[in-house]
């Protein structure tokens, strides 16, 4: 009996050594440019790794004005939120197309969608700059918006339609004697029972595009049009990295994305299927 | 309250090489709990899901009340279905799930709550009617299913093999309550399953499949007593009917293992084989005796087997037995005090008036009809 609590101990203590080690290289960078962004520059300089003396939050009141911070998040708010939007209804109703629905072609035009994303961002920038160019979108937040949607729709469906195939077929089949047509059936089974996929495509879509730097580097330009990747990359001049703004910038950018995994985690994990059928 | 017909319907899935439903055609009355019964892959639940409007119709005319539905939508029907697997909406408790289709309907609030209220009460749900599926026991999800095909108030009831899900015991009271709510509710049903004892018991009539086909549409019991041909002969029944090759006779009568018996009262003459033709010869195990009874002695054959296994139930006891000149091992449901043993030769008493003929070729019935 004694052999077996200490080999559940022994086991337990391993897993916990482990989990620790992992949490601490995750959240370690984090916990670091946190404590780097109370610090000045100069502090950092002397001792890149300790943490902060005093605590400057008035950092953060001088990005956020002295930096046109607000303008940035504003921006990056107006655009990420508005793509996320679009890819969320556009995504699952494509998602739920090719879920649900049995017509020719359906695994090609699946394919054709999926294989999009094997191509890297660098070979469509060029035609992309062209045709923003050309629509007049170039320099403007909507051209951006369609873009961030245009690269994130592949994924979006592909992990959808992955969901939303294995949701019962009797459950639409029920909602259809019920008397509901199927826009209504899209907006009152698929979308409530496929939450879980939703929130996994919200979060994903809206980790990557509030980060995203390429695109939004190339097709942007104005100062006012800037979102919040440009914005950070304002600290760093070709002489001088200011290390401790850069850090203030990117906590202030971090947040909403903490807001929207905490607020989607939940939905994530609960299993809305259980009971469903059997 | 509805008629449904089908007429000539049939079903070929699109890529698909045969007929999943092939030229079926009979009515289910008004009131009529109509069961569609058949083993697995017989074209019933599609069958049953062309009348709700999930499937279209290939060919042929399906229409309620006369009114032809082949091009009609599901939500215009006014039908409700009860899924095998239930189909509950996983994200609503069970008071919106039966409530679910009353909304779609415009019912004003008041009177949505009261049906549902109603149906819930009836279904001794209202306890559970804040609990969403998941928190549900698997024989009240089964009844949240049946309550919101209830409420609906629909003309006709589909049910898809809705009692498969739930353990042997559930299975038999939710049995009964099904039989008193169709007693209650008068309404046409049309019930699908693979099990023939909830057949028996639950039909007004029975319509037998096979590989898509109609067999047989009848009577419970009628269609036990006068099967149209060997499958609904052993499909029917447990054990199912014993059939043995048999010869015609002269006289005319026919030779089974060692024995020659009479033909049967009810057989039509003119569509026997000729004299040493080859003929399928079915009994069901019940008109076997180990001793028969006083009343039917004078239509009884005698039939020498060898007893292979003794199988007692409590209520009766199974003797697998093989007749003497065959190889065929056939079984015999006899009194439960039967002392037969492994290996005893003894003799049967076949109840002559109770036996079958069938073609031996497509095994179609002889008897007339």
């Amino acid at each position: 009996m004694r052999d077996i609590l200490s080999a559940r101990f022994l086991a337990r203590t391993g897993l916990l050594a482990i989990l620790a080690l992992y949490t601490f290289y995750s959240a370690g960078p984090f916990l670091w440019i946190a404590s780097m962004s109370l610090r000045t520059t100069s502090e950092i300089s002397a001792n890149a790794y300790a943490l902060p003396e005093t605590l400057h939050w008035e950092k953060y009141i001088e990005a956020w004005t002295g930096s046109n911070y607000g303008a940035y998040f504003w921006n990056s708010t107006i655009v990420v939120v508005s793509a996320v939007l679009a890819l969320t209804i556009i995504g699952a109703m494509a998602a739920h197309c090719l879920a649900r629905y049995r017509f020719p072609g359906n695994r090609v035009v699946l394919f054709v969608i999926f294989s999009t994303l094997i191509f890297p961002p660098q070979i469509t920038i060029i035609s992309l700059f062209q045709s923003l160019v050309e629509y007049q979108l170039y320099d403007t937040l909507l051209g951006l918006t369609l873009v961030y949607i245009a690269i994130q729709l592949p994924l979006t469906v592909y992990i959808l339609e992955g969901f939303f195939a294995r949701i019962p077929q009797d459950l639409y089949d029920a909602a259809k004697v019920d008397g509901y047509s199927h826009w209504e059936i899209f907006w009152k089974i698929t979308m409530p029972v496929g939450m879980p996929a939703i929130a996994t495509t919200v979060i994903l879509n809206f980790i990557n595009l509030w980060n995203e730097f390429l695109y939004a580097v190339v097709l942007i330009t104005d100062e006012s049009n800037r979102t919040l990747p440009l914005g950070v990359q304002k600290f760093m001049g070709d002489q001088l990295e200011d290390i401790g703004m850069i850090s203030t910038g990117l906590m202030i950018a971090i947040v909403p994305v903490i807001v929207v995994y905490a607020f989607f985690s939940e939905k994530l994990i609960q299993g809305m299927t259980a009971g469903a059928v059997k | 309250m509805a008629v449904v017909t089908l007429e000539r319907i049939s079903k070929r899935y699109p890529g698909g090489d045969e007929l999943a439903v092939d030229d079926v055609t009979f009515t289910v009355s008004d009131g009529e709990f109509m069961v569609l019964l058949g083993p697995s892959g017989c074209g019933k639940s599609t069958t049953l899901r062309m009348v709700a409007g999930l499937e279209a119709v290939s060919s042929g005319t399906l229409a309620i009340d006369g009114v032809v539905m082949n091009n009609v939508p599901a939500k215009d029907r006014d039908i409700a279905m009860v899924f095998q697997s239930y189909a509950l909406y996983p994200h609503m408790t069970a008071k919106d799930n039966m409530a679910f289709g009353l909304k779609r309907r415009r019912m004003p609030t008041a009177e949505r709550e009261r049906r549902v209220a109603e149906v819930a009460e009836m279904l001794d749900l209202t306890p559970y009617l804040g609990r969403k599926p998941h928190a549900l026991s698997g024989g009240q999800r089964q009844r949240v299913a049946l309550g919101r095909a209830i409420v609906r108030d629909p003309k006709v009831f589909l049910f898809d093999e809705p009692l498969s899900n739930l353990d042997a015991a559930l299975r038999v009271s939710t049995r009964n309550e099904l039989i008193k709510l169709h007693q209650r509710l008068g309404a046409t049903m049309i019930y699908v399953t693979h099990d023939q004892v909830e057949a028996m018991t639950m039909g007004t009539r029975i319509c037998i499949m096979n590989k898509g086909r109609l067999v047989q549409v009848g009577p419970p019991l009628e269609v036990y007593r006068d099967p149209a041909d060997t499958f609904v002969a052993r499909f029917l029944g447990n054990p199912p009917m014993n059939l043995l090759e048999a010869a015609m006779l002269d006289g005319p009568a026919v030779h089974v293992g060692e024995s020659t018996m009479p033909l049967p009262p009810r057989i039509n003459p003119s569509r026997l084989p000729r004299a040493g033709g080859r003929i399928t010869f079915g009994i069901r195990p019940e008109d076997l005796y180990e001793h028969p009874p006083a009343d039917i002695t004078g239509r009884t054959a005698p039939l020498p087997v060898r007893v292979t296994s003794v199988e007692p139930l409590g209520a009766e006891t199974l003797l697998l037995v093989v007749p003497d000149s065959t190889e065929q091992e056939i079984v015999a449901r006899v009194d439960r005090n039967s002392t037969a043993r492994p290996g005893d030769r003894v003799v049967l008493g076949l109840d002559t008036s109770a036996a079958h003929l069938f073609d031996s070729d497509s095994g179609v019935t002889l008897d007339r009809h």
